[in-house]
C-alpha cells in the first residue's frame, strides 16, 4: 500500500486535486482511501456526490468511544473509501491534536488493515504544516509520499517551500520523501517554466502541470470529479495523467528548501523578466 | 431557545491515577532507569510524591520542564537538554521516556527527536549514550494502568528485536501493577518449576530495597537490558493481562514478532486464578507442582473452612485497577462473601461480563459492574449496597469513614498504612494472608459493635 500526503497553501486547490487524482486511479482499477485531515472536512465532497459525511470527530464527540469503521468510512465514487477527521468548532480547542486522535482511531479500527486490500491511502491536509498535528500524517511512516500542490503564484511557492522544510526536518527521523511538486495553474506568466524552476532547486521534480479550465469548477457544482462528469473532456485526461504519473512515479527526495533570497529571486528571474 | 444543557458533573477523586505515573512505576523495575517525563515540571513533582509515599524509598523523575515557551514552539530542544543533563547526573542504563499530556496535545514527535539527540550525541563523540526508550503516554487517554503496560510493551518492542535460538527454561513474565511481595512470590514459584524468570517490569528490589550505607542515585535491581533483549529466546510469556487490550499487551507483541507460546491469565488471586497460573507453569515446563504448592493450597482450603462462619453472606464493595478488582471478585466470590458493587476507574468495555464471569454460579445476587467510575459515585453504590466490607486501596479510605464499613486496604496506592507495598496478595499464600485479613476485619468489627467485651469470638 502506498501512503500518500497531499499538502500546499490554503486555497491552492489540494481537496479538488486529490479528489480528481484519486478518480483517475480508481478508474486504473485501484483501491484507495482518502482521509481529509481539515477540520472543515470538506475533501471527499466531490468522490461523495455532496453526500455531508459526519467525520471521525463528530462521531466520538456524539456517540463516545464505541466507533466501527462504518460509521466513520464512507463509500465513494469508483469503491474509493471516504473518511474525514473533522475537529473543533473553528475558535475552539486543538484541531492537530483532533487529526492525531482520528489517525489513530482508524489504525485501532483496522482501516489500513491488509485484508481491506488498499492500494493507496490518500491524506488531504489543511494548509501548511502549522502544528505537530497536522504534520501528524507525515510521522511515524503515516504517509511515505508526499505531493505538494503549487501555483506559480508568489505565496504559494512560498508555502511550498516551508512544508519542504518540515519535509526534511520528519524525513530526518522517519522514512517520508517528497514526490513531487503539482501545479494547478493560475494562469500566472511562465507558470511551468518557474514551477520545474523551483522543482529543480528542491531537488524534486514538477510531476505534472493541470492547466486552468473551468470544467473543474462545472464538476464541482454538479459534485462530482472531472472523470465521473465529464469523463470525455480534456481536463479529464489531465488528472488521469497525474494519477499515471502519481502510479509510475519512482522520484523520491528529500527536499532541499531554499532560502527566502533564493525563492525570491527565481520570481524575479521568472515572473518578472520571463 | 436552547434546551436545558445535559448535566455534567467533573470527576471527583478519581479512581486512578496519571497514565504516565504508570510508565514511571515500570520504568522503575528496569535496572539502571531513570524516568523521564516529557512535559512540564508539575508532572514529574506529583508522581514523585505519589509513589514515595507508597513505597516508602526515594523515587527521582526527571522533567523536561516545559515552559509556556517550549509549549508554542516544540519540546525538542528541552527535551535533548534534560537528556543530557539526566546522562551527566545519573549515568543511567536506560532513560525511559514518556510523554504526558502537553507534550502529546502540542503533537512533539518523540521518535525524530530521540533520533536527532543520537546523531548530535554521535557527531559530539561521546561514546554510547545509555539506552533511550520511549512511551507515549497522554493522561487525558487511559489511565496508570494503561501507561504501565504501554511502557512494559515499549520496552519489549524497542529491545527485544531479535532471538538467538529458544531457552526452554526461560519464560517471560508480565505481572502488572502488582506489590513487591508479589514480584517476589511470583520468581520463587517459576523457580520452583525449575523454570527461570524474567519478570518486566521487576521493581521489587527498586521501590522495596535493603537499607545502604550510602545514597545511591539509582536504586539497586531491576530487569537488565540485556534480559529484556532475549525475551524473545523464551519458550514462553505468561501474562497477567486477562482485560488488556491486545495492541497494550507486551505478551501479544511477542508472540507475534517470535511465535512464541502466550498464556494470557488474571491475576494469580484466589484458588481458581492461581491454580490456572500454576498449570500454566506445569504445562511450559512439563514439571508437576511442586509439594510446597501442593502444602500451601491445602492449607488455604483448610482456612475456607474455617473461616466460613465468618465470611459466608458477607457482601463487599470491591475497588481499583481492573485487573486487581476482577482477582478480587473472583477469589471473594469463591469463599462465599457477595460482591455487591466491583467497580474500576478505567473504561474498560470488557470488565463487566469478566466480572460476571468469575461470579458466575457462586453469587445469590446480581453484581452491580461499573467502569469508568469515580470515588463519589462508587460512595452513593456503596451506600445503597449496604455492603459489610470494602476491598481496595486507600483511596477509598472515605467511604469507609462515611459508612462505617472496614476498609481491606489492597493494591495502589496505599497511603495510610505501613508496609502497603509489600501486602501479599498473590498464589496461595497471598490468598491466605488475605483471608486472614478478611475474617479479622469482621470479627474486629463484631467486637466494636458488641456492648459486651467478646474476647473469645
Amino acid at each position: 500500500m502506498r501512503k500518500v500526503a497531499i499538502y500546499g497553501k490554503g486555497g491552492i486547490g489540494k481537496s479538488t486535486t486529490t479528489q480528481n487524482t484519486v478518480a483517475g486511479l480508481v478508474e486504473m482499477g485501484k483501491k484507495v482511501m482518502v482521509v481529509g485531515c481539515d477540520p472543515k472536512a470538506d475533501s471527499t465532497r466531490l468522490l461523495l456526490g455532496g453526500l455531508a459525511q459526519k467525520s471521525v470527530l463528530d462521531t466520538l464527540r456524539e456517540e463516545g468511544e464505541d466507533v466501527e469503521l462504518e460509521d466513520v468510512a464512507k463509500t465513494g465514487y469508483g469503491d474509493s473509501v471516504c473518511v474525514e477527521s473533522g475537529g473543533p468548532e473553528p475558535g475552539v480547542g486543538c484541531a492537530g491534536r483532533g487529526i492525531i486522535t482520528s489517525i489513530n482511531l482508524l489504525e485501532a479500527l483496522g482501516a489500513y488493515e491488509e485484508d481491506k486490500g488498499l492500494d493507496y491511502v490518500f491524506y488531504d491536509v489543511l494548509g501548511d504544516v502549522v502544528c505537530g498535528g497536522f504534520a501528524m500524517p507525515i510521522r511515524e511512516g503515516k504517509a511515505q509520499e508526499i505531493y505538494i500542490v503549487v501555483s506559480g503564484e508568489m505565496m504559494a511557492m512560498y508555502a511550498a517551500n516551508n512544508i519542504c522544510k518540515g519535509i526534511q526536518k520528519y524525513a530526518e527521523g522517519g522514512g517520508v520523501r517528497l514526490g513531487g511538486l503539482i501545479c494547478n495553474s493560475r494562469m500566472v506568466d511562465n507558470e511551468a517554466e518557474m514551477i520545474k524552476a523551483l522543482a529543480d532547486k528542491l531537488g524534486t521534480q514538477m510531476i505534472h502541470f493541470v492547466p486552468r479550465d473551468n470544467q473543474v469548477q462545472r464538476a464541482e457544482i454538479n459534485r462530482k470529479t472531472v472523470i465521473d462528469f465529464s469523463p470525455e473532456h480534456a481536463q479529464a485526461d489531465e488528472y488521469r495523467a497525474l494519477a499515471k504519473a502519481i502510479d509510475e512515479n519512482q522520484m523520491f527526495v528529500i527536499p532541499k528548501p531554499l532560502e527566502i533570497a533564493e525563492l525570491e529571486q527565481l520570481l524575479m528571474d521568472y515572473g518578472l523578466f520571463g | 431557545m436552547m434546551g436545558e444543557p445535559a448535566k455534567y458533573v467533573s470527576s471527583t477523586n478519581a479512581c486512578r491515577q496519571c497514565t504516565p505515573l504508570g510508565a514511571c512505576l515500570a520504568f522503575k523495575g528496569v535496572r539502571g532507569a531513570v524516568p523521564y517525563l516529557h512535559g512540564s515540571q508539575g508532572c514529574a513533582t506529583y508522581m514523585r510524591r505519589y509513589i514515595i509515599s507508597h513505597f516508602r524509598e526515594p523515587i527521582d523523575i526527571a522533567s523536561s520542564a516545559l515552559g509556556e515557551k517550549q509549549a508554542v514552539f516544540g519540546g525538542g530542544p528541552n527535551l535533548k537538554e534534560g537528556l543530557v543533563n539526566v546522562i551527566g547526573k545519573y549515568s543511567p542504563e536506560v532513560i525511559g521516556i514518556a510523554t504526558t499530556c502537553l507534550t502529546e496535545t502540542i503533537g512533539d514527535d518523540v521518535a525524530s527527536i530521540l533520533i536527532e539527540f543520537d546523531r548530535e550525541w554521535g557527531a559530539a563523540k561521546k561514546g554510547e549514550h545509555p539506552q533511550l526508550v520511549r512511551v507515549s503516554t497522554p493522561s487525558y487517554q487511559g489511565s496508570h494502568v494503561e501507561g504501565f503496560h504501554a511502557t512494559v510493551r515499549a520496552l519489549a518492542d524497542q529491545l527485544a528485536l531479535s532471538s538467538e535460538g529458544v531457552n526452554e527454561k526461560s519464560v517471560n513474565l508480565f505481572p502488572g501493577i502488582v506489590s513487591t511481595a508479589d514480584l517476589r512470590a511470583l520468581r520463587e514459584i517459576v523457580e520452583g518449576f525449575g523454570l527461570t524468570a524474567t519478570i518486566l517490569p521487576d521493581y521489587s528490589d527498586t521501590l522495596d530495597g535493603p537499607a545502604l550505607d550510602r545514597y545511591m542515585p539509582i536504586s539497586p535491581g531491576g530487569t537488565g537490558i540485556e534480559e529484556i533483549k532475549l525475551m524473545g529466546g523464551a519458550v514462553a510469556s505468561v501474562e497477567f493481562a486477562s482485560l488488556l487490550p491486545r495492541k497494550l499487551s507486551a505478551g501479544e507483541l511477542l508472540k507475534e514478532r517470535f511465535w512464541q507460546r502466550l498464556d494470557t491469565l488474571g491475576l494469580p488471586l484466589g484458588l481458581r486464578a492461581t491454580d490456572a497460573f500454576f498449570s500454566a507453569l506445569s504445562s511450559i515446563s512439563g514439571e508437576s507442582i511442586p509439594e510446597r504448592y501442593k502444602s500451601q493450597r491445602g492449607r488455604l482450603l483448610d482456612a475456607f473452612v474455617d473461616g466460613h462462619k465468618y465470611l459466608s453472606g458477607k457482601r463487599a464493595v470491591i475497588y481499583g485497577d481492573e485487573e486487581l478488582a476482577l482477582g478480587l471478585t473472583s477469589f471473594i466470590a469463591e469463599v462465599g462473601i457477595q460482591p455487591v458493587v466491583v467497580a474500576t476507574g478505567s473504561s474498560n468495555s470488557d470488565f463487566e461480563d469478566a466480572v460476571k464471569g468469575v461470579t458466575e454460579g457462586l453469587v445469590l445476587e446480581e453484581v452491580k459492574v461499573v467502569d469508568g467510575v469515580d470515588f463519589s459515585e462508587i460512595e452513593a453504590l456503596a451506600a445503597e449496597a449496604k455492603p459489610d466490607l470494602l476491598i481496595g486501596n486507600s483511596k477509598g479510605y472515605r467511604i469507609s469513614r462515611e459508612l462505617g464499613v472496614p476498609l481491606i486496604r489492597v493494591g495502589f496506592p496505599i497511603h495510610d498504612r505501613f508496609g502497603g507495598q509489600r501486602t501479599l496478595h498473590l498464589g496461595y499464600e497471598g490468598a491466605l494472608s488475605l483471608f486472614d485479613n478478611l475474617v479479622n476485619a469482621v470479627i474486629t468489627k463484631k467486637q466494636e459493635d458488641s456492648p459486651i467485651g467478646y474476647a473469645y469470638i
